[in-house]
């Protein structure tokens, strides 16, 4: 009962997020000197388009009912035609997500799954050498820019050693199509496809590492940070008088708890990644929808923008839900005080 | 009027500076941090004096000197139309400062000043403040900045303005923290009930509580306000050429990796090296100050 | 080596090395990449080269041309014009079938026509006025007659660019856009090649269509694939791993050298596609005709031509591979500082400080480089200079009126058909003015008047003097500064033959004139 009304509230409260976030990309689509219409249209459109498009978006009427049109378009799934692809941005987005989708994943799984461990035993063994290089690799990961780490990898591993590509998401001459979930990983699983799936991999890895090494580093330190924290606690020196043997009391007792910090931290850390992932696509030519974000900023493709960042924040936000979710399924205090 | 906090504090405050210089100094980060910070500092200041080409960071053009690796007379190696790589890093070190110390200085006080107001009053100023940082911070902030900056045309204003529209919110929501706390405190309740201006308790009262967290903070932003500059000049977002900008040279000499590698690969260091000593700053104030939840 | 061996000890090792199976394929399969998104695969639609570059595989018209520009048969064997130019007839082949096997008829031109002129974009702009609704008809099955509205001497020259549809195959799709839905992911062609993926922002595959009524050459090309690739470093990893078989001709020098070196082969072809510096004739300071000569004098085109950008010299605004039409006569313009300071100070703005506005494209780097270039000449002459670089989309906006266009601005123009007329109705007519064409804002009765003259006129003779005379005008009046005609550059797998320039946009890249010459 207790948890369901928590539920409830982070649900509403995510809600409330989304409808600021229209309001801030209405704002800043309407407040962009000269016509809207105009702009989103592009050079070629004739007047009479503008000022039928113009009465569509009701730029004619009152602000507050402009907004009305705006958000029921955003209901229905409408974004406005791309300049740059003279389609829907809906369909753009819808093409090019899967692919953004299966990199941030990845990426955050293996933030999770390296970061973690890696806290805990700069945790176990503190002021010593695992502890050290913790330390560094989480400092060093992150000041350095995200752009500096992916061009690095780039001439080590795709121009010097030769032993990864450096590009796209499959090799060119690849004959397949992800044309059940758009993520390569599971739809080659799906149509037995293990070449594709090992592929894929090669692809994925040094994207991964650029992406992820940042946040990586950061749930290590707050890991380590919280272990610290819960291993001076009072229940965990009982256990040790009760004679609780080290790598129950270090898992069982330690770790769960410990992987509160590093959760909240992946929230805050996922709006960097999104950000970070632009850079990230646009370097190793990733098919996703931060490249055609990136491409669409560029060439001004305003409707694209905002739809890629309408779809980015509605992401973020969703995935901050879930990891709130957990983070109260997993501390039970949580769910009475907030995260934050 | 007394400040009734720095009475309070007073008899301690000499050993107290005396304890937090003494630890700063043995802060190996702290030190090495400082160093980093001031070595940017002064070379960003003195940048035409010590450049060996000053004249190449506007539009100078020697295309027989174009893509040479680094050397004893061209430091970083030169750019595709010849131009010396360590003169404009240099000069890409001034603005990516500059950058930092505009968006910091339009931040900090208007997220100081709202966290204050939102934290000292409550009811509908603190709700309208607070639910607005919360909103903001639950969107994306690069992605919003990128779109900020595509919707202007892109130079060094915009990209200051874009970040210096996001960046208070964090200020804000640390002031708001830190006065909830203090506001509380006997010695505020002291001053209210000895009449003391509105003006006066948030700013001679309350606000030296927060200098501390407020410096640990800003010397960390600094540093990442300096990687989100140049990230959206990477992306062709920030100040355009001929002007140097260090993100703007990592993209330009990422055309042609991995043959002439010093013309990315260099600047990205500057702009490593510059946003790890902030970095390292912020961590020595942090462990000098004692101010463990401010990241 | 060392790291190598540290990497094979670990488990992921066979996934680290493995290689891609290059010989696995058994078919020829051509990988090319290009640096601009196909926008569209509807014919009456495509306008740049990318997107020609998809639909002269996918599509065949009437004739089509050959690398020295003369017209040659395609669907129609044989053509006939009236004494008075004013009426052609196109006689289809009685073999020639779409790739769906159903015939080629002369209701499928009349279709064809009437669509493109109906939907007035891409290839129509050649015809506006020379065809209108009703023009051409069908004498029967296989005969078809162009029925010109005014005389339009390079009308022959532009019958390739129109690309025949199979009406029977579009129409169940026409819904009430005349199937531009349908035929923005779909073809329904007559060309060597048959669409197998098309994916807007990505990529384009085409695959050979057996059957293709005018045959392939031996060891032909399968499957071509571009793929849309937007950085150099990109091009140049899809090199080193072997994935890449051709480059498109706008990568930097630098790439280049590096796949040379890895082993492709590098082709230099001159074309006709010509590198200005578009002057605004119509704002300050480029409306001054001594400020216009100070800046192409202070242009230095050895270093762009040899070091920047490959190219040969451009004299006048018509490349010499026009052969017959080119001014010879017109002196090859000169870099000389000197003579640059003597106009400024003939002109009105000397004597005082002159601001100037330099226009080139986003993300291109030879035209940050040149504009560079011409910045630090500029200043050198008194010049405060302003660089304003902005997307392909935005330059076409600022290109719409008069003051928003920039005084100076870098454009590459090809001719869109093989006629001197292509070079000089889209650049400098005044009936042209307000697109990315025509930056110049000439608006010259005298131009229009030749232009016009010419276009009208049958005789040769009179022609190849009236261009001459143009070229001389312009050249005099400093309409732009004349920077190169472009040596394409290509490179190419050792094993792919057949890459020619064709002086019509992107007949080039028309596959079935490939092949691929290795086991």
């Amino acid at each position: 009962m207790e948890f369901a009304s928590f539920l409830l509230k982070r649900a509403l409260w995510s809600l409330l997020v989304l409808f600021g976030l229209s309001i801030i990309i209405f704002a800043i689509a309407r407040g962009i000197p000269g016509d809207p219409a105009r702009i989103s249209l592009g050079p070629a459109a004739t007047p009479e388009q503008v000022q039928l498009l113009r009465d569509r978006l009701g730029l004619d009427r009152p602000l507050i009912e402009q907004f009305g049109l705006f958000v029921g378009g955003l209901m229905q799934g409408d974004l406005g035609r791309s300049l740059l692809t003279e389609r829907s941005v809906t369909a753009d987005i819808r093409d090019t997500f899967a692919a953004t989708f299966e990199l941030v994943l990845v990426t955050i799984t293996v933030a999770l799954v390296c970061g973690a461990p890696m806290g805990v035993a700069a945790a176990t063994w503190r002021n010593r050498w695992p502890d050290h290089v913790v330390q560094f690799v989480s400092i060093f990961s992150a000041v350095t820019p995200t752009f500096l780490k992916a061009l690095l990898l780039q001439i080590l591993a795709g121009y010097v050693l030769h032993i990864l590509p450096t590009t796209g998401r499959l090799p060119a001459g690849m004959d397949f199509s992800a044309d059940l979930t758009g993520m390569l990983l599971i739809d080659s699983v799906l149509r037995g496809r293990p070449d594709v799936f090992f592929e894929a991999i090669r692809h994925l890895l040094l994207p991964v590492i650029a992406l992820s090494l940042a946040s990586m580093g950061q749930i290590a330190r707050i890991t380590r940070a919280s272990m610290i924290d819960v291993a001076g606690q009072d229940y965990i020196e009982a256990n040790r008088a009760f004679g609780v043997p080290e790598h129950v009391r270090v898992f069982k007792y330690a770790l769960r708890p410990s992987f509160v910090p590093p959760l909240t931290i992946l929230g805050l850390q996922f709006s960097a990644l999104i950000g970070n992932a632009f850079v990230v696509e646009l370097i190793f030519a990733w098919p996703g929808m931060a490249a055609y974000g990136v491409r669409a900023i560029l060439q001004k493709d305003l409707n694209a923008v905002m739809g890629v960042v309408m779809v980015s924040g509605v992401f973020f936000v969703i995935v901050n839900l879930v990891i709130d979710i957990l983070v109260g399924y997993v501390d039970p205090r949580v769910r009475i005080r907030g995260r934050r | 009027m007394a400040h009734l906090s720095e009475l309070a504090a007073e008899p301690q405050r000499l050993s107290n500076a005396y304890q937090n210089w003494y630890r700063f100094s043995r802060n190996p980060s702290a030190v090495i941090g400082t160093a980093i910070v001031i070595i940017c500092i002064l070379t960003a200041i003195f940048a035409p004096l010590i450049t060996p080409y000053p004249e190449h960071v506007g539009a100078v053009v020697n295309f027989r000197e174009r893509h040479l690796p680094p050397s004893a007379d061209y430091w970083f190696g030169t750019d595709n139309v010849g131009r010396d790589i360590f003169t404009r890093v240099v000069f890409g070190m001034r603005i990516s400062l500059l950058l930092a110390l505009v968006v910091l200085a339009t931040a900090v006080p208007v997220g100081t000043v709202l966290g204050l107001l939102a934290g000292y009053y409550g009811g509908w100023v603190e709700i309208v403040i607070m639910r607005f940082t919360d909103i903001a911070l639950a969107i994306p902030g690069l992605v919003m900045v990128m779109a900020v900056a595509a919707v202007l045309s892109p130079d060094l204003l915009t990209s200051m303005i874009a970040i210096a529209a996001l960046w208070w919110t964090w200020h804000a929501r640390l002031i708001y923290s830190i006065t909830r706390q203090t506001r509380v405190q006997d010695y505020i309740e002291a001053a209210e009930t000895l009449g003391a201006s509105k003006f006066h308790i948030l700013f001679r009262e309350i606000l030296p509580n927060c200098v501390s967290a407020l410096a640990v903070k800003t010397s960390l932003d600094a540093g990442f306000v300096i990687l989100i500059g140049s990230t959206l000049s990477f992306l062709g977002l920030g100040i355009q050429p001929p002007t140097p900008d260090l993100g703007t040279m990592v993209a330009s000499g990422a055309a042609f990796l991995p043959s002439y590698w010093w013309e990315s690969v260099l600047p990205g260091c500057a702009i490593l090296f510059v946003s790890l000593g902030f970095n390292l700053l912020g961590d020595g104030l942090r462990d000098m100050f004692d101010v463990e939840d401010v990241r | 080596m060392i790291a190598r061996k540290l990497l094979a000890s670990v488990a992921l090792s066979t996934m680290l090395t493995a290689t891609i199976p290059l010989s696995a394929w058994a078919q020829n399969v051509v990988t090319m990449t290009t640096g601009q998104i196909f926008r569209s695969i509807d014919p009456a639609k495509v306008t740049d080269y990318t997107d020609y570059m998809g639909v002269v595989n996918l599509y065949d018209g009437l004739t089509s041309v050959e690398p020295d520009g003369s017209i040659v048969p395609a669907l129609a064997e044989s053509w006939e014009v009236s004494p008075d130019a004013r009426e052609v007839t196109y006689k289809l082949r009685d073999d020639a079938t779409f790739s769906d096997g159903s015939p080629v008829e002369a209701g499928d031109v009349v279709y064809s026509v009437e669509r493109l002129l109906r939907i007035n974009q891409g290839p129509a702009s050649m015809l506006a006025g020379v065809l209108t609704p009703g023009s051409v008809t069908a004498v029967d099955n296989k005969t078809v007659k162009f029925t010109l509205a005014k005389n339009f001497a390079p009308f022959l020259a532009v019958v390739p660019a129109i690309f025949i549809l199979n009406e029977e195959a579009v129409k169940p799709h026409e819904g009430d856009d005349d199937a531009q839905s349908w035929l923005a992911t779909n073809a329904a062609g007559a060309g060597p090649f048959t669409l197998k993926a098309y994916d807007r922002g990505t990529r384009l595959t085409v695959v050979r269509n057996e059957d293709y009524y005018k045959g392939f050459p031996e060891n032909p090309i399968d499957e071509v694939r571009w793929i849309v690739v937007n950085d150099e470093a990109s091009v140049r990893a899809m090199g080193a791993s072997g994935e890449l078989t051709m480059t498109g001709p706008f990568q930097s020098p630098d790439t280049y050298d590096a796949l040379e070196g890895m082993g492709y082969k590098i082709e230099n072809h001159p074309t006709s596609s010509t590198l200005y510096l578009k002057l605004n004739n119509q704002v300050t300071p480029t409306d001054d005709v001594h400020i216009r000569r100070a800046i192409a004098l202070a242009t230095d085109y050895e270093t762009i031509r040899e070091v920047i950008f490959p190219g040969n010299r451009l004299t006048t605004p018509l490349p010499d591979t026009f052969k017959q039409f080119h001014a010879d006569d017109v002196p090859e313009p000169k870099y000389d500082l000197e003579a640059a300071r003597a106009e400024v100070a003939k002109s009105k703005y000397a004597g005082q400080p002159i601001s100037i506005t330099l226009g080139f494209l986003t993300g291109i780097k030879y035209q940050e480089e040149i504009s560079l270039l011409m910045q630090a000449n500029l200043e050198q002459i008194g010049f405060t200079v302003t660089q304003a670089v902005n997307p392909w989309n935005r330059v076409t906006e600022l290109a719409t009126k008069v003051e928003t266009t920039p005084a100076v601005n870098q454009i590459f123009f090809s001719a869109t058909y093989p006629s001197p007329d292509s070079m000089f109705h889209t650049q400098y007519h005044s009936s042209a003015a307000g697109t990315w064409a025509s930056m110049e804002w000439i608006n010259d009765p005298e131009v229009d008047k030749l232009i016009e003259e010419a276009r009208g006129t049958g005789e040769l003779d009179k022609q190849i003097d009236i261009y001459k005379e143009l070229q001389h005008k312009l050249v005099d009046m400093q309409s732009d500064v004349f920077l190169l005609t472009q040596v394409s550059k290509h490179a190419l797998n050792k094993c792919l033959e057949g890459l020619s320039i064709i002086p019509m946009r992107s007949f080039g890249y028309d596959f079935s004139r490939y092949s691929w010459n290795c086991d």
